[in-house]
């Protein structure tokens, strides 16, 4: 499979994620000026959160940024809910 | 390019849209069963929308060379009605037979709860009594990793279930790995706002490979860009893919899964 280089990369894609940390910034700015508190909002602190993986040496970025704003999966979900399961082998 | 959209809600599209996509290269379209943005009150209602999508969309398509295919259900928004869900179960298979559909589908999780689960089995057992394919529908948002997770859960719980024959929509970069290394197909949906965007589709493709993967645009009344696979496709040509690559991913691959129902004709 064709895969561009770092540099081709950061040449094609360098305006596109300028302008996206713009967005942000302006974002954090509007959320600035605005009246009301939010310092305990849960949304607050899931951007932060994820702006701050951006920025950390780790990869797999997108992915972690999608785990942090997901609810929990937890392996025992079908008895916890009591699921009849239908007996296939069983049957 | 020619080019298969394997999940697309033409019932709340305009036929200009159709004519649209046939001069972008689109000679195919599935389109699952879905919400319609409200709750219907019957199982009347949900008659009436399957001889929709098994009837009258098909001859809609074939007038621009489309190729219609359909999956049938009760989407998992509406399987909180435990009882209209097992009633629309239980009229599925008068529709069964009907030349242009593929499955049963999209079912799925929509904010994961108990209801949801015990439909989304109840369709299991349908798809296996009449031997049908599945395509499926996870959560969005915060819903989709847990969501995901579960319908993997009940799926490889069911020795019965053939992965092959099963196609999980709108993964993302948290769900992917989980769908295909289990062996299961994975489509990536592509929405104008707010989802998965061309980019961070052919970012997927670059990472994971061509093998059972695909792309659509889950095109419905709402926000959505029935034109999106052609967006996929410029974007992949962009970065230097070969056309191989690319008619793998948007046309090759639908086409070989839909062919595990029926013969794939377009024209
Ligand atoms: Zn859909």
């Amino acid at each position: 499979m064709h895969e561009r280089t770092a540099a081709q990369i950061i040449a094609d894609e360098f305006l596109i994620a300028r302008a996206k940390i713009l967005e942000l910034a302006a974002t954090l700015d509007r959320l600035d000026r605005a009246d009301g508190d939010i310092e305990n909002s849960k949304q607050l602190v899931l951007l932060s959160q994820g702006m701050q993986i951006l920025c950390d040496s780790e990869s797999d970025k997108a992915k972690r940024v999608q785990l942090l704003m997901s609810r929990q999966y937890e392996p025992e979900w079908i008895e916890k809910m009591a699921i009849r399961r239908r007996d296939v082998e069983g049957s | 390019m020619e080019y298969i959209d394997p999940h697309l809600h033409m019932v709340s599209r305009t036929t200009d849209d159709y004519e649209t996509l046939a001069r972008m290269g689109c000679v195919a379209i599935s389109e699952p069963a879905f919400w319609a943005g409200f709750d219907r009150g019957s199982v009347d209602s949900f008659r009436d929308y399957f001889r929709q999508l098994t009837d009258f969309e098909p001859k809609r398509a074939a007038q621009y060379g489309i190729s219609h295919y359909t999956w049938l259900c009760i989407n998992a928004k509406e399987a909180e009605n435990v009882t209209l869900s097992r009633e629309v179960i239980a009229m599925i298979p008068e529709f069964l037979d009907a030349k242009n559909v593929l499955g049963i589908g999209e079912i799925g999780l929509n904010k994961n709860t108990r209801n949801e689960a015990t439909i989304f089995l109840e369709h299991l057992d349908l798809a296996v009594k009449y031997n049908q394919q599945i395509l499926i529908h996870t959560p969005h948002l915060e819903d989709k990793y847990q969501g995901t997770r579960m319908i993997l859960d009940m799926l490889m719980g069911d020795s019965r279930i053939n992965r092959s024959r099963v196609l999980v929509d709108h993964v993302e970069e948290h769900t992917i790995e989980h769908v295909l290394e289990n062996g299961f197909w994975a489509g990536m949906t592509l929405y104008p706002v707010s989802k998965c965007t061309p980019q961070r589709a052919a970012d997927m493709i670059e990472r994971y490979g061509p093998e059972r993967l695909m792309a659509n645009s889950a095109g419905d009344w709402g926000p959505s860009k029935p034109t999106a696979i052609p967006d996929l496709i410029m974007e992949m040509k962009k970065r230097g893919h070969s056309k191989e690559l690319i008619r793998r991913v948007v046309y090759e691959n639908p086409k070989t899964f839909f062919s595990q129902s029926k013969p794939f004709v377009h024209g």
